[in-house]
């Protein structure tokens, strides 16, 4: 990336973008060409599961519930939280302490490191050309 | 047998540019295709990488739309037949509505201790129903759990949005557009996209510097591209197809 000229600290030093990043960016964005035409659209149904996946309100309630519990227990502690969702957001977000990719190789399917983790390793072949991929509206 | 991703779509003038960022060129008329060969076994994750890697390369230096990831077609002749061909003057207008700009993405973080002893300081309730499930087995406090977790909830996204307006007082006058897209996770802040002209982004950099001081301490900022226009291009999609 270059931004020439002109100081600003945030566009001086980019961090780079972690895989986290390039997901929430990339899905479902651009231009969509016509089903008829091309052949597939590929592991999107996938990742788009596994990187947004949807959390019943009950489960993100006791998530704020847990972090406004944790507040004088500990600072630094343990998550203890398995969703992927906070996993990979917050592997973007800490980049700091903890490069954003490798906060979310283990979690994402296909996201590197050595993961026998047989269904996100490879790309998935959506045979139906008529079938698009998820609109985001499915996600919410 | 020799499909192909596509990737994004640019002046065919840009040959070069798509040759650097590691692509080939599919040349019809005044437009080119982005395209790589598709290589089957490929990690979902990797090809979301290529994609990204791909069209941040040629956005350094031109302007390209993204077609959406995961496109794959039969080859570079469908490619020159099927898309470039038929829509073709379709595809340039929509390139020349973009030219000259770029996308930054603006996310912003909470530090989540500090956000949540503004919650607790400021409702009685929340302060109250908290001290209450500290004092009950996990079991015994579900609801009152359940029930703390959803007024926490809600004073975050009042946060959000209080935040959010912040951020875009400054960033506002810097861009051409925006899209206010969802921030994710228990800490998630905010989640903007921006198009910019290219000549001020170093504007919209001590604009996001002069945001980034005043919400310090509480929301930290991080910016992502220049990048194509991936959250504009796919707007006018549904109209276009």
């Amino acid at each position: 990336m270059a931004v020439n000229a002109a100081p600003s600290g945030y566009l001086e030093r980019p961090r780079p973008s972690g895989l986290a990043d390039v997901i929430e960016i990339i899905l479902d964005k651009g231009i969509v060409i016509d089903a008829y035409v091309r052949v597939s659209l590929i592991g999107i149904e996938l990742i788009t599961i596994d990187a947004r996946i949807v959390i019943a309100s009950v489960d993100t309630y006791l998530r704020f519930a847990e972090a406004v519990n944790r507040l004088n227990i500990t600072d630094d502690g343990s998550q203890g939280l398995p969703e992927l969702m906070e996993t990979v957001t917050q592997g973007g977000a800490k980049s700091k302490t903890k490069g954003a990719l490798e906060g979310v190789k283990e979690k994402l399917p296909g996201g590197g490191g050595d993961d026998d983790d047989d269904k996100g390793t490879r790309r998935k072949r959506t045979t139906s050309s008529r079938s698009r991929s998820r609109s985001s509206g499915d996600d919410e | 047998m020799s499909e192909v991703h596509v990737h994004g779509v640019t002046h065919a003038a840009e040959r070069a540019a798509i040759e650097g960022a590691g692509a080939r060129a599919v040349v019809h008329g005044e437009l080119a295709a982005v395209v790589g060969d598709a290589a089957p076994d490929t990690r979902a994750a990797d090809l979301a990488r290529r994609h990204w890697k791909v069209l941040e390369a040629i956005a350094a230096t031109a302007t390209v739309l993204p077609v959406r990831f995961g496109t794959v077609m039969a080859g570079d002749a469908a490619v020159a037949d099927e898309l470039l061909a038929p829509d073709h003057d379709a595809l340039r207008a929509r390139l020349e509505r973009f030219e000259g700009t770029v996308q930054l993405t603006v996310k912003g973080t909470y530090d989540e201790a500090a956000l949540m002893r503004s919650i607790v300081e400021g409702s009685p309730e929340v302060a109250r129903l908290r001290e209450r499930v500290r004092t009950l087995s996990e079991a015994a406090g579900h609801f009152e759990r359940i029930r703390l977790g959803e007024i926490v909830a809600g004073a975050v996204e009042q946060a959000r949005q209080q935040d959010a307006a912040r951020l875009l007082e400054h960033l506002d006058a810097h861009a051409i557009d925006r899209r206010i897209e969802p921030a994710t996770g228990t800490d998630g802040a905010v989640n903007a996209a921006f198009l910019i002209e290219r000549g001020r982004t170093a504007a919209f950099g001590r604009a996001l510097d002069a945001a980034a001081e005043e919400l310090a301490g509480r929301v930290e900022l991080r910016v992502i591209g220049p990048l194509p226009p991936y959250s504009f291009a796919s707007e006018e999609a549904a109209a276009w197809a």
